[in-house]
């Protein structure tokens, strides 16, 4: 399926190409100056009604809905309706062959890694314009989310859903084995040993349960370069040019991807594949006593559990050295607002953005979704307060993000194929755990392969 | 009936006298009861889990039967989802896509093994090369077809890309070719026109194969996942496979619920392919005499 999307992706690009559509706009402003000229006027009238394509399943869409009903009956001028667009993948897919055909929508919801994409597409009215025109203050956002979305400290898009990836853990099985409840490992070697007690044989010798059980995704690898403070791509993770190659092959990556072996061949790791409901299913179920996952799955790990056993939150794992400038990327998805629709409907979509940032939306999104609030005041609102009586865990990731430097490791990195370098990635990972290759030899392999897709995305999008 | 009941006991006396069958009988029934259960696991596992609460199927090991049935997953797929519209909507546009496939395939299938004219060869390679085409590469061009048509967000726009078929068009021909030339002969001898000769010979001893197209036709439409997607905005206007990938989480998924949605989708077809069934053996046996 995500093959099948990504094979769509290129060929609408393709036919975008063919398209003569004219990029340009977009991204190549002065990387310091004013954007607020590649905004419509002040004065353009917002259009009655826009859409907003997004890709919120089950509650999450109905919560979004829930802010775009309030939104349509706090005013009267501005319609703003929600179309459910599949996946991620799905929705980017969808949204280049609209594009080819000039029937996107106003709005859209791209998920953290589809960033580069959509600034090369050249299809977007940056944020940054907006914001520079309205002279809209982001000093009250959490600064690791709008980092994440800046390029060149300007804004593409607005960030919409936050998370990040923490440590989850089986508090029962910690008193279980005499290991402190309160006191979650964080670095390599604190979870390896803290995995050897926790795992434990029947009589027959077989394992039923396993200390450390994180699911093969990119996205960790991703996030254990950066608690490692290592560059993910060259460039500053592309940050300050265009990557120009993915350098994970390096001793920090070999780490990583040690650490991860040792601990399968120990047999106190478990591998549930490239599967993240697996591994959480695995979680929950106390085949496993520790895993990695995004915090937007604590809410629903919490009620799943609830009646088996306690579930803490940790820092995310990192090397022994706690590397300094090691920290935790964000993840999630942003919005933007289309070139391709006429300026009142851009300017309808702002409106209903500048919105969806007050303090109380964010607030009230936290707590009906378990994404984290991205405007800091959101956290003095009543429903924001609520959630953290509830669900004390969540503190974790919030003062993940807040305690991260922030810096190029921690940004995170941005490519324009980074979906096809994440799919890379976790075949990497899986031929190491399966011992179908040395963990150098994986490393380079997949870098080499990245680095060609990365060498065509960038001759095309020049 | 009774015939038929006879005609069983006959044969089952004949073979009594040759060997011990009821042991050998009862040995392939077993084993035709276990691969069976095998086969069918992953629905009925489905199934149960769609009884089960989240936390009942978050337990090690996984439990088969759900321990405390409830009913809550197929409330919540209703008040999550339109799936009524959804079923409805999936019906109209595969019924549409079968009856257009069989129509088109049927008659392209008889000139291509009937009628004779220059080039016929070298049309049916060509059609037949359309099989390599992956669907990946016509659909944005069909989709921009379709938009400039207007008909984003309708049935036409669902199902008209797909009314002919390259493969039901090769699967009817060969079954048209198994009919005896001797057939053609005496029809037209007899006065009998080109298009009156498929309709009274071939379609009536072709039913197994049509039925296949038709079968193949509708399950390929009602599993469509991506062109619905595609070519729909609207809720109303969006299909079954779509209304499943809205039961999910983009961060974690609610399996019993899921599978509550996959069950009420998949129902209506597991119906329609049994009905289908017995239309196919009967289509069997009726060629089987007259042929």
């Amino acid at each position: 399926m995500r093959k099948l999307a990504a094979f769509a992706i290129a060929l609408s690009m393709v036919a975008a190409a063919c398209g003569g559509g004219s990029p340009g706009g977009g991204g190549a402003a002065s990387p310091t100056g004013d954007q607020s000229a590649l905004a419509p006027g002040k004065d353009v009238k917002p259009a009655a009604k826009i859409t907003w394509w997004h890709a919120m399943g089950g509650v999450n869409g109905e919560a979004l809905n829930k802010i775009v009903n309030q939104f349509n009956a706090s005013q009267s001028a501005i319609k703003v309706e929600t179309v459910f667009q599949g996946t991620y993948d799905d929705l980017l897919s969808k949204l280049n062959t609209a594009l080819a055909s000039n029937a996107a929508p106003a709005l859209v919801q791209v998920y953290d890694i589809g960033q580069a994409y959509m600034r090369d597409s050249g299809q977007v009215v940056p944020m940054q314009a907006f914001i520079d025109r309205d002279k809209f203050s982001t000093a009250d956002f959490e600064p690791a989310v709008i980092n994440y979305y800046k390029y060149q400290d300007k804004l593409q898009s607005m960030p919409w859903n936050a998370s990040s990836s923490i440590f989850y853990y089986n508090k029962d099985a910690f008193k279980e084995v005499g290991l402190d409840p309160e006191k979650p490992p964080v670095t390599f070697t604190e979870i390896t040993d803290a995995a050897k007690k926790l795992t434990k044989k029947d009589a027959s010798g077989q394992t039923v349960r396993f200390g450390f059980g994180p699911s093969i995704y990119g996205w960790f690898f991703e996030q254990l370069m950066a608690t490692s403070g290592a560059l993910y791509a060259d460039n500053g993770n592309g940050r300050d040019d265009r990557a120009t190659k993915v350098v994970y092959n390096s001793a920090a990556g070999k780490a990583i991807l040690d650490w991860w072996k040792a601990g399968i061949d120990g047999g106190y790791f478990y591998n549930p594949g490239i599967d993240n409901a697996g591994a959480t299913t695995a979680f929950q179920a106390g085949k496993t006593a520790m895993y990695l996952e995004s915090s937007a799955a604590l809410r629903g790990n919490i009620t799943t559990v609830a009646g088996k056993f306690q579930i803490g939150t940790g820092l995310f794992a990192r090397p022994d050295s706690k590397p300094a400038n090691g920290g935790n990327i964000i993840g999630g998805a942003s919005l933007y607002i289309m070139k391709s629709r006429p300026v009142e409907e851009q300017q309808a979509a702002w409106e209903f953005v500048k919105y969806a940032m007050t303090p109380a939306i964010q607030a009230q999104w936290q707590s009906d979704t378990g994404y984290y609030a991205i405007v800091k005041s959101a956290y003095n609102e009543a429903p924001a307060k609520e959630w953290a009586t509830k669900y004390p865990q969540f503190q974790t990731p919030v003062d993940q993000i807040r305690n991260s430097p922030q810096n190029r490791m921690t940004n995170g990195a941005v490519l324009g194929v980074f979906a096809q370098a994440r799919a890379r990635t976790q075949k990497m990972i899986e031929s190491v755990l399966l011992g179908q290759a040395t963990t150098q030899q994986a490393l380079d392999a997949a870098a080499a392969e990245v680095n060609d897709a990365i060498d065509k995305y960038n001759k095309a999008n020049k | 009936m009774s015939a038929r009941a006879a005609a069983i006991g006959r044969t089952d006396t004949v073979a009594m006298r040759r060997r011990p069958l009821p042991v050998r009988k009862a040995g392939s029934y077993l084993l035709l009861a276990v691969v069976s259960v095998l086969v069918a696991f992953p629905l009925l596992l489905a199934l149960s889990y769609s009884f089960m609460t989240e936390s009942d199927i978050a337990t090690f090991p996984p439990p088969v039967l759900p321990p405390h049935p409830s009913l809550d997953n197929y409330g919540k797929v209703f008040g999550t989802i339109p799936i009524g519209r959804y079923l409805l909507n999936s019906f109209v546009v595969s019924s549409a896509v079968v009856i257009g496939q069989l129509v088109t395939a049927s008659l392209a299938a008889y000139a291509f093994s009937f009628l004779v004219f220059r080039g016929r060869q070298v049309l049916f390679f060509l059609f037949l090369s359309t099989l390599m085409i992956p669907w990946e590469a016509t659909i944005i061009p069909n989709y921009m077809t379709i938009r400039s048509l207007g008909w984003l967000d309708t049935y036409q726009g669902l199902a008209v890309p797909f009314l002919a078929t390259a493969f039901g068009t090769f699967l009817l021909r060969q079954s048209f070719m198994q009919i005896p030339r001797e057939l053609w002969d005496a029809a037209r001898i007899d006065g009998s026109t080109t298009f009156r000769f498929l309709r009274e010979v071939v379609i009536p001893l072709s039913r197994p194969a049509l039925g296949t197209v038709a079968i193949y036709g509708f399950l390929s439409t009602y599993n469509q996942y991506f062109w619905p997607l595609l070519i729909t905005n609207e809720t109303l206007m969006r299909t079954t496979q779509v209304g499943i990938a809205q039961l999910r989480f983009e961060e974690s998924t609610r399996w019993g619920l899921v599978m509550a949605g996959v069950i009420m989708v998949a129902v209506p077809t597991l119906a329609l392919l049994v009905l289908g069934q017995r239309q196919l053996i009967r289509g069997l046996t009726a060629g089987a005499v007259k042929g």
